[in-house]
This record gives C-alpha cells, structure tokens and sequence, in this order.
C-alpha cells in the first residue's frame, strides 16, 4: 500500500472534513439533478415501462412531451405494414378533476359535518392501458390481478403515493369529471410529485367520453416479434414513413424523456448554481483540510527530503492523496443520495441517479480534490529538512 | 573530479572535504556569522563527532556540508562531486538519495507506516522493486535489533525503538555518508548506548564516514575524532582512539 492510501486510511479522522465536504458537495449536485430527472420519470415512468419496443412520433418530436404529440390515425395500419410489427396501439393520456366522497352522517351536526372538511379535489392526470391480455401498453410490472381488475368498467388503480393527496384507498368510491368511479388497485412505484397520477382502461375512458377519437391520436406504441431487433426495425420503419415519422426504440425515448427536463432555462440555472455553490464549498474545505493533514506530517515530509526524495515525489504524495480523497468523497456522495433517494421515494419524490449522472459527478468531484491538492501543494515548501536540524 | 574525496574508499580516505564555509543568517537588520570560514572533512570508516555549545554552528555545519542549507562562501567536496554547491536542487537530492543516510533527533517517523513500510518507501525511491525493498528492509531493521517488531506502527513503539527505526531508514540505503544530529538527546542512557552503537557499527563494518552532532560529552568515548566547534569556528579537532565497548549509562 502506498505511503499517500497508509496515511489516508490510518488519519481518516484527519481528512473527514475534506470527505464530507466533497460528499456534500456531490449529494447537493446530485440530489438536484435527479429531482429534476425524477420529476419528469414521474409523467413517463408508465409508458418507459411499457411493454412497446418501438414508439412513433411526429418527425419534430424531440422527447415525449416536448415537440409535437398527435398523429393521423392512419399511421396506425401503416405501421402494421412491417412484417415483424405484431401489435400497434395509440398512446393515450387524459386529464381531469379527480374528487373523493365523504360518507356523510346524516344525523351529524353542522358543526361536526363542517370539521370533516370539504372532499378533496384535485387535478390528476390518467395513464391508460388495454386491458386486452400482454397488451403493448400494459406496464410490464402490472400484475394480472390488476389488469382483470382494471378491465371492469368505471375502475381506477392509484399509486400508494397518491392515495394521501387524493383522500382515497383501496375499494373507496371517488368522482372522476363528475362520475364515479371505484379505485380498485394501488400502486407501487409510480409517484408523481407534481400531480397525482391514476391509471384506467381505455375502455372506460370511452365510457367517461374522453377518448381519442377524432381522426388523430397520440404516439404510437409497437410490440414487435423480436425485442433484440428494435434497432433494426426501428430503421425499417423510419425508412419506410419516409419523413412522416420518427421511430424510436424505448431507451432512445427514455434518455430523451430524461434530458428533456434540462431544456428549461431555469433548471440549468438551478442546477448551475448548485455546481458551483458545490465547487467553492468542496474546494475551500478540500483545499484547507489538505494543507493542514499535510502540515502535520510536514516533519516527515522533511525527513524524505533529508534523505534525499525529491520535491517532485512529494508533490507525487499530495497528488495521490487528493485523488484518494476524492474516491472516498464520490463513494460518500453516492451513498448519501442514495440513502436521500430511499428516504425522498416514500414521500413520492423520485430522486434519480442515472450511471451518466453518477460519472459526471463523480469526476467533478475527483477534479475538485486533486485542484486542491494542487493548491495546497505550496505548503510543502516548508517541508525544510534544515529545520529539522537544531 | 576532485583528486581527494572517494565514493567507494578503504578507511581513512577522505569521503567528505569542506572548505571555507561561510554561512550568514539575517536577525533583523543585521547578519549573524554562524560559519566563519569553516574548513573541515571527514573520512571513510571514521565515526567523526562534532560538539560544542547550542549555537554554536553545529547543526548548520551539517546543513551545509550535505546539500541542505546553501552556504554563502566555500566548498564542499563530496564523494565524487566536486562542489557539492554547484549542483542543481534536483541533482543535491539526487546525491542525498544515493549516499547519504540522515537521523535526527526527532524521529520523523509518519504515523500510518509500520517499522518496514519506513524503511522501504525511501528504498522504492531509490528505484528498488517492491520485493528487494521490503527485503533489505528486513536486514537493516534485523541488523537494529527489531527483527521481531517489523509491522509495528510509531504509536506502538518506544522512542529508542523508533530512533533505530530511523537509523534503519538510514542504514538500509547502504549510504557513504550518515548525518546524525543529536541521535542520543531525546533517549535515556539505554538507548542512547544502543543508537551510538549503531552508529559506531555502520562506521567500523560498513566503512560510512559518520558525522555526528552531539552536545553529550559521554559519546566521545566511541568517536573515531572529536571536533569542537564553538561560535561558527572550529576550535579543536583531535583523532583518539575509540572504546565500542564503552558504557553510556545514566547512572
């Protein structure tokens, strides 16, 4: 083991300042970037996991929801036209006003009734699916339980995040635009922090009268023969719409879903800040806590040089320390976020941390060590080993 | 070349010849003359020490003569180098890594490494591989007599124990020259025996010319040459015969 990972390791308490700093630094960065990131999983995560392979939007669409959204309807068979296309179905999403019935006790005085409250109201967005056996717009961690459950008529299945904000749970009667509904499943791992989602069939969304269908509907969704050929076909099928459309496969529109978020100005702004807030901070306390764990082992320093290590090697030793500093900072960093993220997930907030994430930040915070290695390189100049002399 | 001083010579040859040192350090607006013009050497084999009063040049003698503190005037002739003084700051530790061995008073240990770790990173610089290291290592903390405490870290030793520690930091380059600056101070007279033991031996069996700096009157006893220096000049400097087996005790 090395002299700079010895040291590293035996005085950890020394560097814990530096390690902190770093790992704060990282989880503010983090934990922003991948609220952000979450919030937009949040509307998307139903249709990334999603059993369609392939979806097709209007050429100009640049995510799912930014550019374009509505189709013709006769893309629908046009698409079927690719020999290994084995089911099309629209992406449909609807909204409305979604509001829970109290059971009211009719002998109850106006002042008891008046402390129950009014029923909740708010707005909800709706995923739909077909309730058609291994449909393509069935996520594909829906149980069968579910789906039968969902294929009966005016059903709701909410997630168990929603159920607060929404003053429902399971089996309770709700209205939904004014008709009732029943919610009928809950949900695991589809929070939205930003509006409640419900899910329901397609089915009862015509029955509702909400239903797309007018001559364009949404995005469309494909299962085809074979998953592992996604790439392929969705070439195929971009050479065969020949400009009328845009396919892409389920990772291309996830990563695009993903990125869509930071085409707001405001949320670079955000994020930027926190980058740099992160770099100060990590850098001055990095930088001082360095220099002091050095100066403390100054005489020793002192002692190579006596012997004849160059300042060179030494400077070796201070550039080695802060890269190690700085791994352990990136490892604390992802173990806090993730612990935020466990914690964050329980009140609905999705705090993602996608591998890319993870590796930018990562490396900034290495970069941010070994930049305060380098400023308190300086302080080896004391390393004297004539002062060791007395 | 200089036609006096040898890397590789028998004993009595001189290792280490300096001449008309001058060194000056600024105390407030004036000068002080710590070196006055100091001529001085030391030979192969020769445990040569150096004594005199705090002050009164010693240590900045040592400073001077092993490359780590500038001398305004005069010349040091080292091994194969002729003046020391003209060499690059690179090239001077390059001389240190090679052939000088240094202990200090303080032992200068780092705290995370154990007794072998101390002794080989300072062997790893030397362009040693990791294996011959850690064996050569081995012998010289053998030769000192910790064998048995080869992965004890400073915090677990005792302070004779680290003291041989450091001198075997020093010893295991197998340098021609050993720098020692008050082995002894900071030990009790058991320990203190050990060290200038040590010292002794690396002089008689490995041929270094030793320098020693000490204000301890008893070490005389196994000093190849005594030299007295007092007020940045060299007042006396006497060869006598030394005693190994002289006994330095406190009591």
């Amino acid at each position: 083991m090395s002299l700079a990972l010895s040291t590293l390791l035996f005085e950890w308490r020394r560097y814990m300042a530096a390690v902190m700093a770093l790992a704060l630094s990282g989880l503010l960065v983090l934990a922003m970037t991948g609220v952000f990131i979450g919030i937009g999983k949040g509307f998307t995560a139903a249709i990334e996991r999603s059993s369609a392979d392939i979806f097709i939007m209007q050429p100009g669409a640049k995510a799912l929801f930014s550019g374009p959204m509505g189709m013709p309807r006769r893309f629908v068979p046009l698409a079927y036209n690719h020999p290994e296309v084995v089911e099309v179905k629209t992406l449909d999403m609807s909204g409305g006003n979604f509001q829970n019935i109290k059971n009211v006790d009719p002998t109850a005085t106006a002042a008891d009734r008046a402390k129950q409250g009014a029923p909740r109201q708010k707005s909800v967005l709706v995923n739909i699916i077909d309730t058609a056996p291994g449909s393509v717009t069935i996520p594909r961690d829906y149980s069968e339980e579910l789906v039968e459950a969902l294929r009966q008529p005016f059903t709701v299945a909410v997630d168990e995040t929603a159920l607060t904000p929404l003053g429902v749970k399971l089996g309770d009667k709700a209205l939904f635009n004014g008709q009732t509904v029943t919610v009928v499943g809950v949900l695991r791992g589809y929070p939205n922090m930003m509006q409640p989602t419900i899910v329901m069939s397609r089915d009862s969304l015509r029955m509702l009268g909400q239903a797309f269908e007018g001559p364009r509907v949404g995005p469309l969704m494909l299962k085809i023969k074979d998953p592992a050929r996604a790439e392929v076909v969705v070439a195929q099928l971009n050479a065969m719409g020949n400009g009328q459309w845009k396919a892409w496969t389920r990772q291309q529109l996830a990563d695009a879903n993903a990125g869509a978020m930071f085409e707001e100005g405001i949320l670079v702004i955000i994020i930027g800040g926190c980058v740099v807030l992160g770099i100060i901070i990590g850098v001055a306390i990095t930088w001082q806590t360095l220099r002091g764990a050095i100066m403390a082992n100054i005489k020793e320093f002192a002692s190579l040089r006596a012997l004849g290590v160059g300042m060179g090697s030494l400077r070796r030793i201070v550039m080695e320390l802060s890269f190690w500093v700085g791994m352990v900072g990136v490892g604390a960093a992802i173990l806090l976020t993730w612990l935020l993220s466990l914690l964050a997930l329980s009140n609905a907030v999705i705090i993602s941390m996608p591998p890319m994430l993870l590796i930018i930040v990562g490396g900034g915070l290495i970069a941010i060590s070994m930049l305060s290695g380098l400023l308190s390189m300086g302080i080896l100049k004391k390393s004297q080993p004539a002062d060791l002399l007395r | 070349m200089n036609k006096h001083t040898k890397v590789h010579g028998k004993h009595g040859e001189f290792a280490l010849e300096a001449k008309g040192l001058v060194k000056r350090f600024k105390s407030g607006r004036s000068y002080v003359e710590v070196l006055k013009g100091v001529d001085f050497d030391a030979r192969h084999g020769d445990l040569t020490m150096v004594m005199g009063p705090s002050g009164s040049g010693k240590s900045t003698l040592i400073a001077a003569l092993s490359g780590l503190l500038r001398p305004e005037e005069g010349r040091v002739d080292a091994l194969d180098v002729d003046d020391l003084w003209k060499l690059s700051g690179g090239r001077i530790d390059k001389f240190r890594l090679d052939h000088c061995g240094f202990i200090f008073q303080g032992f200068n240990l780092f705290p995370a490494l154990s007794a072998l770790q101390q002794v080989t990173t300072v062997l790893k610089y030397q362009g040693l591989s990791p294996e011959k290291a850690k064996k050569r290592a081995a012998l010289a903390l053998e030769e000192v007599g910790l064998g048995h405490r080869l992965h004890q870290r400073p915090a677990a030793l005792s302070g004779g124990e680290k003291q041989r520690v450091a001198i075997a930091r020093a010893l295991a380059k197998d340098p021609q020259i050993l720098f020692a600056d008050e082995p002894t101070s900071a030990l009790d007279g058991e320990n203190g025996q050990v060290v200038i033991r040590l010292l002794r031996r690396a002089a008689t069996e490995h041929g270094a010319a030793v320098i020693c700096v000490t204000h301890d009157p008893r070490l005389e006893a196994w000093a190849d040459r005594v030299i007295h220096i007092e007020d940045g000049v060299i007042i006396d400097d006497q060869r006598r015969t030394p005693n190994p087996e002289a006994i330095l005790a406190s009591h």
